[in-house]
């Protein structure tokens, strides 16, 4: 027989450790014709980064997603950067972006103050112009400034800047101190089926909830919470090197090795937590990782609300669940009374 | 030995040895690297292309078994410039993140819908079963792919 | 932590940022059911450009099949590398024999470990050979590379190579090997990182707690399974200097560990990382890219080595078993006074990113909640098993299953809801971490009360 069963898991997971350091560099460069380019040395693994970077250097310059090219992956080409790891990207690296267009938009900025008659302090870039704040009717395209600015003024609009979540020493003794800048949280909810006479386990839904702080691109942060949860499916259920008494791993193949396919994934749906970080960019934080961090416990508190039995270790597979079912069982029958 | 295969609707020749699978001649040979090589063992299905409409693994394949016979590959549906019904679904979607399954993905969803336009959620997470993804979830593959059913637009994707 | 009004109002643009379809009033259950995005037109021109569902420059080259990911790149002349790995989980290496290999028509070189110039690498400890040369410690270790005109002769050299070894006592189970008299896999002792914990007064608080819990739980090794195999090309180019073409997630630093172990200045080396076909934390070290390197300097030809996918089961890092202890004092309202965890990470045969994994997981254990009395230890253990590295969530996953597993146990013992008895213990704007650290941006509750109101918790709960 088939037994439902919910259960629910939250989460914390760390943004930008500091207790080593962990820096980032860019350089954005505004083009004469107001479009940019930027360099960073951090490497697209699919994520999606390199289309978030892009809209925070857009963001900052008041330019569109399509208006920014980004230059990447070469030690030759491109700055220093700690790398594609710890969900530290859109975080770190996004800020030394956001820092580096910061400087370009600045001397955007002293060129276009006399153009327009009034203080650099007075602008901002908006809607692909330079404008003066309060009075956006008194502005002039972003390229006219940056052509200027290069072929008149002899100013290339350029900026670098490296950004480092500031590092901090750890207390060795008692573990007490600022390891990382910021966290954020999530829950999720999986809903499963549970045959009590084969022990399988089916996933039928998760519903996920992340905090992000500000989603720079909500279709790659659910892309992230998706990719996470099947992780987390298979790391619930399926997933497991084994190894025989000598060492040898017995299943290195996918034939043997089983993680989800489309047939294993639940339907998902995820809501976005409303938040804002101040210290990231645009008030982000971050989201590769932590999406696979709840879902397995979720499973396993659903597997007990369906059938009552506790998996103390990962994955569930059919053969554990059946047994704790079993020893249930077991322990239920009473000694008859004398 | 001289083998001809029809790719994607040209007549390709390459000299290869006896052993050689229909990826690597596809790979190596006529520089077509779409189709990925992820395990070598049919397990991923990274490699997916059509023999005479049907999907294979083409690291399972000998080069030899698909003489005379129509291949497509993922170089076969659109270009940058134009892009199939099928690949811009999958582009509306924002289906694929890293995107090293996405030609096979792609091909075996347009098995699919050559034979089942209007195939049920089901039949489309049974037809891409065969081709794994680590990144997405699946979820905005098959959205992607239960969309183009709903469409009806099936018919419209050419080789 | 203030926000500036600046912050605040920007913050309440951005956060009013909705779903295209939502803001359309398109029902999120239309969306479930395969419906289109309304995709707002050209959000790629749009501005304000965050928060924009921008269509990501790469998805048409990977839709097309024009993506170049290292394999689907090559050279004139390049050549293809094999690795020849351990037969014995742990054992001393007493010879290595390549005639045999090298004499075959179309293999050009081979390389073993005493040829690199400093065969040691790793994030945390040095401790790891990028070819074995004197002991081998689990059966994923390279010892010889083989670099033949095409991939398959390289394969088929591996089996002409000859190594003879003295097989050492081996140690599989993490607790076993922190016993004094285990097989040692380096140095004298097993346990290579140890992390604590200690805030409040942990053993006072358990004793006034209405219900003390204890648990255990633990986690498997798990493999990343990038769909796209790690991958490199090396070349010399003609000015002397090194270019490698690699799969690596994180060049910069992968650059200077070439640079240490070929003993070469940093100037003289690029690495170029091309779009990577799946990383999840297990392409953020060097493998094989020294040996490549050093493989085109002895053939003068450009080199590619590619993992089959068993060299990426048994060779490249994969996901710790965690052994957990859980032990929670609670009131009878569910209030969590004190909890003591001690964690046994499985770190197999090197370090990689046990240290850093150990410390992350160790914070994170006690769960997203205000504990004022607490004490965490935990041990990174050697192995002589597949290295453990970093994998999405770094230990968090393992905890977070050991933490939650747990809150389950103690909400049904308590007679308490799962959600009530989370949120009566969440983290809140301002709550002190386990480290002391004041929190700001905080979104546990909000998290939790966002997926109930999902699937209606509170009305399915009588």
């Amino acid at each position: 027989m088939r037994h439902r069963g919910r259960g629910i898991a939250c989460m914390w997971y760390p943004i930008g450790f500091t207790v080593a350091a962990n820096p980032s560099a860019a350089v954005v460069k505004v083009n004469e014709d107001g479009s940019a380019t930027v360099l960073t040395g951090t490497v697209e693994t699919g994520q999606g980064a390199l289309t978030v970077l892009g809209q925070i250097a857009a963001e900052e310059l008041g330019i569109a997603a399509d208006d920014v090219h980004l230059v990447s992956g070469d030690t030759d080409a491109t700055p220093m950067d700690t790398g594609a790891i710890a969900s530290r990207t859109t975080y770190v690296t996004g800020n030394a972006i956001q820092m580096a267009a910061a400087e370009a938009k600045k001397i955007l900025f002293e060129v276009a103050a006399p153009m327009l008659g009034v203080r650099p302090e007075q602008l901002e870039a908006r809607d692909r112009r330079i404008q003066v704040i309060g009075f956006p009717q008194k502005n002039l395209p972003i390229g006219e400034v940056a052509h200027h600015a290069q072929v008149v003024m002899g100013r290339p609009p350029l900026g670098s800047a490296s950004y480092n979540p500031p590092t901090v020493a750890m207390d060795p003794e008692t573990g007490q101190g600022k390891p990382f800048s910021t966290y954020v949280y999530a829950a999720q909810v999986a809903e499963v089926e549970v045959d009590d006479e084969t022990g399988e386990v089916e996933v039928l839904r998760i519903v996920a909830a992340h905090d992000c702080g500000t989603p720079i691109n909500p279709t790659l942060v659910e892309g992230q919470v998706e990719g996470g949860i099947s992780m987390g499916v298979g790391l619930a259920l399926q997933e497991e090197i084994l190894f025989d008494a000598e060492g040898r791993q017995i299943n290195p193949n996918l034939t043997n090795y089983i993680m989800p396919t489309s047939l294993d994934m639940p339907e998902v749906e995820v809501d976005i937590v409303k938040n804002y970080d101040p210290t990231g960019p645009f008030g982000a934080k971050g989201v590769g990782e932590p999406t696979s961090v709840p879902t397995a416990a979720a499973i396993a508190n659903a597997i007990y609300d369906a059938v009552g039995v506790r998996i103390h270790s990962l994955p569930a597979t059919s053969e554990k669940v059946l047994m704790a079912l079993r020893e249930k069982r077991a322990m239920q029958k009473q000694i008859p009374a004398e | 030995m001289e083998i001809t295969i029809r790719v994607n609707g040209q007549e390709r020749t390459a000299s290869v040895p006896p052993e050689t699978t229909l990826l690597t001649m596809l790979r190596a040979n006529l520089g077509l690297t779409g189709a990925k090589l992820g395990c070598d063992v049919g397990d991923c299905g990274a490699c997916s292309v059509l023999v005479d409409g049907e999907p294979v693994n083409a690291c399972l394949m000998l080069a030899a078994q698909a003489a005379g016979r129509d291949v497509l590959t993922i170089e076969g549906l659109g270009d940058f410039q134009e892009l199939s019904p099928l690949q811009e679904m999958f582009e509306l979607f924002s289906s694929f993140q890293c995107g090293f399954c996405a030609p096979g993905m792609i091909i075996s969803a347009k098995a699919l819908l050559d034979k089942t336009p209007n195939p049920t959620a089901a039949e489309v997470r049974e037809a891409l079963s065969g081709n794994l993804c680590r990144c997405t979830g699946y979820t905005k593959i098959i959205d992607a792919v239960m969309e183009m059913a709903s469409r009806g637009a099936a018919e419209s994707e050419r080789a | 932590m203030v926000i500036k009004v600046e912050d605040a109002l920007r913050a309440d643009r951005l956060t009013e940022l909705k779903h295209p379809d939502e803001a359309a009033g398109v029902p999120a259950v239309a969306r479930k059911e395969g419906r289109a995005p309304q995709i707002v037109p050209d959000a790629n021109q749009q501005t304000p450009a965050v928060g924009q569902r921008v269509t990501r420059p790469d998805s048409r080259p990977h839709i097309t099949g024009q993506t170049r990911y290292i394999d689907d790149l090559s050279f004139p002349n390049m050549l293809h590398m094999k690795i020849l790995r351990s037969e014995h989980a742990h054992a001393r290496i007493r010879a290595i024999d390549v005639s045999e290999a090298e004499k075959m028509p179309g293999v050009v070189a081979t390389l073993t470990g005493r040829e690199i110039p400093v065969n040691s690498f790793g994030p945390s400890y040095q401790d790891q050979p990028v070819l074995a040369d004197e002991k081998v410690r689990h059966m994923g270790d390279g010892v010889v590379a083989v670099a033949a005109e095409t991939e398959q002769l390289a394969q088929d050299a591996l089996a002409r190579i000859k190594v003879e070894y003295e097989p050492l006592p081996l140690v599989l189970d993490p607790l076993e090997a922190m016993n004094d008299d285990a097989p040692k896999i380096h140095g004298d002792s097993n346990i290579y990182a140890t992390k604590a914990i200690r805030k409040g007064d942990v053993e006072s608080a358990l004793a006034e707690a209405d219900l003390v819990m204890e648990g255990r739980f633990s986690t498997q090794m798990v493999e990343h399974v990038p769909m796209e195999p790690h991958a490199t090309i090396a070349m010399w180019e003609p000015d002397g200097r090194l270019k490698i073409l690699s799969s690596l997630g994180r060049i910069t630093l992968g650059r200077a560990d070439v640079a240490r172990t070929l003993d070469m200045p940093v100037n003289r080396i690029q690495i170029v990382g091309t779009i990577v076909g799946g990383n999840f934390g297990g392409k953020n070290e060097i493998t094989t890219e020294p040996v490549l390197a050093l493989l085109a300097r002895k053939t003068g030809r450009p080199v590619k080595g590619v993992f089959t996918r068993q060299d990426e089961f048994v060779s490249s890092t994969t996901r710790h078993p965690f052994i957990m202890d859980y032990r929670t004092g609670v009131r009878k309202d569910g209030r969590i006074l004190a909890r003591k965890v001690r964690i046994v990470a499985d770190g197999g045969a090197y370090c990689s990113w046990s240290e850093t994994t150990l410390g992350k997981g160790a914070i994170l254990s006690v769960g997203p909640y205000r504990i004022d009395h607490l004490e965490v230890k935990a041990y990174a253990v050697y192995t002589n098993k597949t290295t453990c590295g970093a994998m999405r969530g770094f230990g968090a996953p393992q905890v977070c299953f050991g933490y939650e597993s747990h809150m389950d146990d103690i909400a049904r013992e308590l007679g308490i809801d799962p959600l009530e008895i989370r949120l009566r213990n969440a983290f809140d704007e301002g709550s002190s971490s386990p480290t002391g650290q004041v929190l700001h941006s905080v979104a546990v509750k909000e998290s939790l009360e966002t997926v109930a109101h999902r699937v209606g918790w509170r009305e399915q709960t009588s």
